[in-house]
């Protein structure tokens, strides 16, 4: 292999003497320090308020604009009669590389429809969000579109979304009651088929 | 009687000044960085909805300081464990005393000195005090019993000896111009003009002397860019031991430090309280106008002018700290040794023999 | 025998082979719908476009015989062409259903679009609307849109079962596949039709969404369902358990062998694998109380010594089984017929004994002994039955009185039953696909059942548990494995003379007296 020798410059008299350094490092940061010193003024003012002093945004009074491709919390679409677009063909299961995806499939009563997920539960605690799924989707059923950024908890278990908090983003840890017409497992029913799909039928007349 | 209560209250006023400073410096610090880094710094804290831009940080940070648990190394010395906080500040404050603040003030016929001890020797006084600041950093290095806290005692300990000869050598020149070690007379005789129209500070007739002195106090403040005993995320310290309160003395002291870094400056090198061409019956220009003032008006013109030379310096120091990038330990070594030693000692022998060529007064 | 040359090669066919089947000989692969080489040809689908030299048009392989000189091209353009059309119009009125498809993965549309269709589609109109999610019968549901009528279905049930439940009704883009007015599809072997559609119009109603079959992993086994033995696939998923509710297994598909099954296998074979997942022992029982293999294995060397045991063993067991129970139970009693009721059987497949492994058994000169009267006669005080339940075979009243009598009551099997609830000792077994072995079925073939996936929790191989109690019971048989038991039983056993695991292979060996 052949050796490249890289000699450091050697430093010139005013380098080593260190002050001019030093004197335009100050400039630098005086010249941020009075620019942004002023333009907070003017703000308390009233004043120049399209310049910004700072690039820090106060999340969460005041969100970041987010780009129209970010991908935040999930969400899966819903038909006109409240059931979900998704016919459980589990392909964002398969594709998820983080295996955080679990879908239980159920009989659709209508033959033109034929497949629904009866249980369908994300593990935020485990995601990576890559977005595959949302990519992969046939259905357009999934979305990663929900602008919910803020996703926390003190528990791994409060990470869990379950079907209800997927189809409406809007609910919030702890989801209150079971609202969903059809057959589904949800974790507020510890696990059991709860729904009918006469219920649906009729809060569609 | 009277006198004891004059000096007591002068001692209060410093005391309070130079304290409140300081806790206001973990303010300066968070906001000026931010300011400086296009950040918004610390604003969350507030009272009854009052954030008054963070202010109220400094107080949480006390309130926090204080109701934290004082851990105690348990194979540590627990007594010098605990007094080499109190060491550091006490004698960090201490070094207060000697700063004149004002010029004289005639009150009811009594002449007072604004400055809390008038000593013949305010100068090495103040010098034995920052150098007695080493013990309560060794002490808690050594007094932790832990490797790291002890290299770090260790490192702080060689840097500050270092750079407090640099230090002591670059005063040297000025002393020798002014001719006196008496605070009070050297900011006096500072408020002489030059040619009439040049005040004659420290900074006009030793501006080598102030480079030295600058360069070299700081790095007895252990700050950026001179923060190698202790790096706050980096490099463990002298006080990794410490927590609480006892924590906050050490962080205290670093500001008290800096503040007088910063009276030292002003009142060797910027003419302490002095208001240039403003002489105790009022302004006397150079151009020929003048305009009287009262007495009152021209001790308190005095003090408000020491201040703002004071703040600043702090400003500078904050400017600095957040500007520099930290030196290597051999590089601060060689600074000290062979770089503002020689100077400094360059420095007072081409100011004696100038002296001495000048009107042999020596 | 012509030869002819396909993709450059020479091939010499059989005399009135098609071309289909010589260039399958060559290891060529020609599309196929409608074509199965266990049913007559029908060539109604035309995928199997190929280009015959000198011959203007493209020939359908599947029904062109094979000529001296012949100069066949499966992939030239031409014929990729050709057979793009072909797939662009059987999707026409394709619904794209793929993503609620139980085919979907396994599908032939899929493959060959992707193989050589991958075309844009130019079909705008309204597509045609059939039937969909029709049950026709216990174990098959039809979608009509999906179907491209192959007819495949159809020749089957003519021609294999020779029921006659399909037909394909109209014409044009309305003709559908259906069964015949007043039929369901229940004949005995009616789930074939599944495996042999080419698309997901026919599709099972037990795997039914369960899962998607590239999450299947698969081994090949032996059904054990008759003495027939037909080759199987066994389908299981193991790593998402929220399917299936946890269960492993979730269909079992025949697996070609010429000599045994072919292409088929019945629907009770296929179905009847819910007992390796349900209601199975999962722990050593003491009198019904759980306890620990250590100790049962303990307890039981410790008492047999003094005992006079019987042993029911199984003809469900492999042959190494039985043999370690005939080489370590040698002073006892034993038998491995029980009386069964002959079940259902027919002139195909189905035979009436059901236990895959009776011949083996009778091989090993296991003998009919009525045990169970022996005990109760009190001629022996100690039993170890191997999975059979003696109240299904006897009578609650015959197992109470056993196990009254019995000062020592040993059960090794797969699933709980009366049986085990009133055992001295109840050992959790491994079931048949948890294991290795072999089965010699009717015709004397042996062949060999491979462990898909490891036992259920604490159950444990037959095999492991005699190697242990030999052990314990200082009769040290020093074989580490079911591959050297085999090896130490070819020693012995002049049927079984210089035979093992490979040359048995996957296809079985055949034996003979
Ligand atoms: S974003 Fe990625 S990791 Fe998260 S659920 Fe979708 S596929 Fe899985
Ligand atoms: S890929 Fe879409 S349709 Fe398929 S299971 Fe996931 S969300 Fe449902
Ligand atoms: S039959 Fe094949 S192509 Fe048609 S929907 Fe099913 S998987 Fe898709
Ligand atoms: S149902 Fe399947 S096998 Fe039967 S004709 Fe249709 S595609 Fe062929
Ligand atoms: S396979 Fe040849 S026409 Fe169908």
């Amino acid at each position: 292999m052949a050796v490249k020798v890289v000699r450091r410059r050697e430093l010139t008299f005013w380098e080593k003497l260190y002050i001019p350094q030093i004197l335009s490092g100050l400039k630098i940061t005086s010249k941020h320090f009075f620019r942004n010193l002023l333009l907070h003024i003017a703000h308390r003012l009233g004043l120049l308020k399209h310049l910004r002093a700072s690039v820090t945004y106060q999340y969460p009074e005041e969100p970041r604009p987010l780009m129209s491709r970010f991908r935040s919390r999930h969400r899966l679409t819903v038909r006109d009669e409240g059931t979900p677009r998704c016919v459980g063909c589990m392909l964002c299961e398969t594709v998820c590389p983080a295996k955080c995806i679990t879908i239980l499939a159920g009989e659709h009563p209508d033959p033109n429809v034929e497949k629904y997920p009866v249980r369908f539960d994300i593990d935020l605690g485990v995601c990576v969000y890559c977005g595959y799924c949302v990519e992969v989707c046939p259905e357009d059923a999934i979305r990663m579109d929900s602008g919910i950024l803020d996703v926390a908890a003190y528990s791994r278990e409060e990470m869990k979304l379950d079907i209800h908090e997927l189809m409406n983003p809007a609910l919030r840890k702890p989801v209150g009651e079971c609202n969903l017409p059809f057959p589904h497992q949800c974790r507020l029913t510890g696990g059991q088929i709860k729904g009918s799909w006469e219920e649906v039928a009729s809060g569609r007349r | 009687m009277i006198d004891v209560a004059i000096k007591l209250g002068l001692a209060m006023v410093v005391f309070f000044g130079v304290l409140n400073l300081a806790g206001l410096h973990t303010w300066i610090e968070r906001k000026q960085s931010a300011i400086i880094q296009d950040r918004i710094g610390a604003n969350r804290a507030s009272i009854f909805g009052f954030k008054l831009l963070g202010l109220f940080h400094p107080l949480a940070d006390a309130v926090k300081m204080f109701t934290k648990e004082d851990i105690i190394p348990a194979r540590g010395d627990k007594v010098l464990h605990t007094l080499a906080p109190a060491f550091s500040v006490f004698f960090a404050l201490a070094a207060f005393a000697a700063i004149p603040f004002g010029d004289r003030l005639m009150l009811g016929g009594r002449v007072i000195e604004l400055q809390v001890a008038k000593l013949d020797v305010a100068l090495l006084y103040i010098f034995a005090m920052l150098s007695l600041g080493v013990y309560g950093v060794i002490l808690a290095g050594f007094a932790s019993r832990n490797n790291y806290a002890l290299l770090g005692g260790l490192r702080a300990t060689a840097q500050m000896i270092s750079y407090e000869i640099a230090l002591g050598i670059a005063i040297i020149g000025l002393i020798l111009v002014y001719q006196t070690l008496d605070l009070q007379d050297l900011v006096r005789a500072q408020g002489k003009l030059l040619g009439g129209w040049i005040p004659l500070w420290g900074i006009v007739v030793q501006p080598v002397a102030f480079f030295v002195f600058v360069t070299a106090a700081l790095a007895e403040t252990k700050r950026i860019p001179f923060d190698l005993p202790e790096g706050e995320s980096e490099i463990i310290g002298y006080f990794v031991e410490y927590s609480g309160m006892k924590f906050g003395m050490f962080f205290l002291t670093d500001f008290l430090e800096t503040i007088m870094v910063a009276c030292l400056a002003a009142t060797l090198f910027f003419g302490g309280w002095q208001v240039p061409y403003l002489m105790p019956d009022g302004f006397h220009f150079p151009w020929g106008g003048s305009f009287a003032v009262s007495h009152w008006t021209y001790v308190l013109m005095g003090v408000a002018s020491f201040s703002l030379k004071v703040l600043f310096f702090c400003w500078l120091f904050m400017q600095l700290r957040w500007t520099l990038p930290r030196f290597r330990y051999d590089q601060l070594m060689k600074l000290g040794w062979l770089g503002l030693f020689p100077v400094a000692v360059a420095n007072v022998v081409v100011t004696a023999s100038v002296l001495y060529w000048l009107g042999g007064r020596n | 025998m012509p030869a002819l040359t396909i993709d450059g090669r020479r091939i010499d066919a059989p005399d009135g082979s098609t071309v289909i089947q010589a260039a399958e000989q060559a290891g060529i692969f020609i599309a196929r719908y409608c074509y199965h080489p266990g049913l007559s040809i029908a060539g109604n689908c035309r995928i199997c476009l190929v280009e015959v030299e000198k011959n203007p048009k493209l020939q359908i392989a599947c029904n062109t015989p094979v000529m001296e000189g012949m100069v066949v091209h499966t992939n030239s353009g031409k014929a990729e062409d050709g057979r793009r059309a072909v797939l662009e119009f059987l999707l026409a009125n394709h619904p794209l259903d793929c993503p609620v498809c139980d085919q979907s993965g396994e599908c032939d549309l899929q493959n060959f679009y992707m193989n050589f269709g991958l075309y844009d589609p130019r079909f705008e109109e309204q597509k045609v609307k059939k039937k969909k999610a029709v049950a026709i019968g216990p174990h098959v549901m039809l979608d009509q849109e999906r179907c491209i009528l192959c007819s495949r279905c159809v020749r089957f049930t003519d021609e294999i079962t020779k029921t006659g439940e399909f037909g394909i009704f109209n014409r044009g883009d309305k003709a559908e596949l259906g069964l015949f007015p007043g039929q369901t599809l229940d004949n005995a072997y009616s789930a074939n039709v599944i495996d042999i559609c080419p698309v997901g119009a026919l599709t099972e109603m037990d795997f039914r969404f369960k899962a998607r079959v590239w999450y299947l992993s698969s081994a090949p086994s032996v059904c054990n369902g008759c003495a027939q033995g037909c080759n199987i696939d066994v389908h299981f998923v193991l790593n998402r358990p929220h399917l299936n509710d946890g269960a492993r297994i979730m269909r079992l598909k025949p697996r070609y062998n010429p000599d045994v099954n072919q292409w088929w296998m019945c629907d009770e074979g296929r179905f009847g694998f819910g007992w390796i997942d349900r209601g199975r022992l999962t722990k050593v029982l003491h009198h019904g109380v759980q306890s620990a293999w250590d100790e049962a294995m303990a307890a039981i060397a410790s008492s047999l010594p003094q005992l006079r045991l019987g042993v029911i063993a199984s003809a469900q067991l492999t042959v190494e089984e039985l043999f370690l129970i005939r080489e370590v139970f040698h002073d006892a009693q034993i038998t491995a017929s029980v009386p069964e009721a002959p079940g259902s059987s027919d002139d195909f497949l189905i035979q009436a004994d059901k236990n895959p492994n009776t011949l083996g058994a009778a091989w090993l000169g296991f003998a009919q002994r009525d045990i169970v009267h022996d005990a109760l006669q009190g001629r022996i005080d100690a039993l170890w039955v191997f999975g059979h339940d003696l109240a299904k075979l006897f009578g609650e009243e015959t197992l109470q009185e056993l196990s009254s009598k019995l000062r020592l009551f040993v059960y090794s099997g797969t699933n709980e039953n009366p049986t085990s609830s009133s055992a001295t000792w109840a050992l959790p077994a491994a079931a048949y696909l948890e294991k290795e072995g072999t089965f010699v079925n009717c015709h004397g073939r042996i062949q060999r059942v491979r462990q898909a996936f490891p036992p259920l929790l604490d159950s444990r191989e037959d095999w492991r548990l005699l190697l242990d109690l030999a052990r314990q019971i200082n009769r040290p048989r020093h074989y580490r494995n079911p591959q050297e038991i085999f090896l130490g039983l070819a020693a012995t056993e002049v049927r079984f003379k210089n035979l093992n695991y490979e040359a048995i292979g996957t296809q079985g060996f055949p034996l003979h007296d």
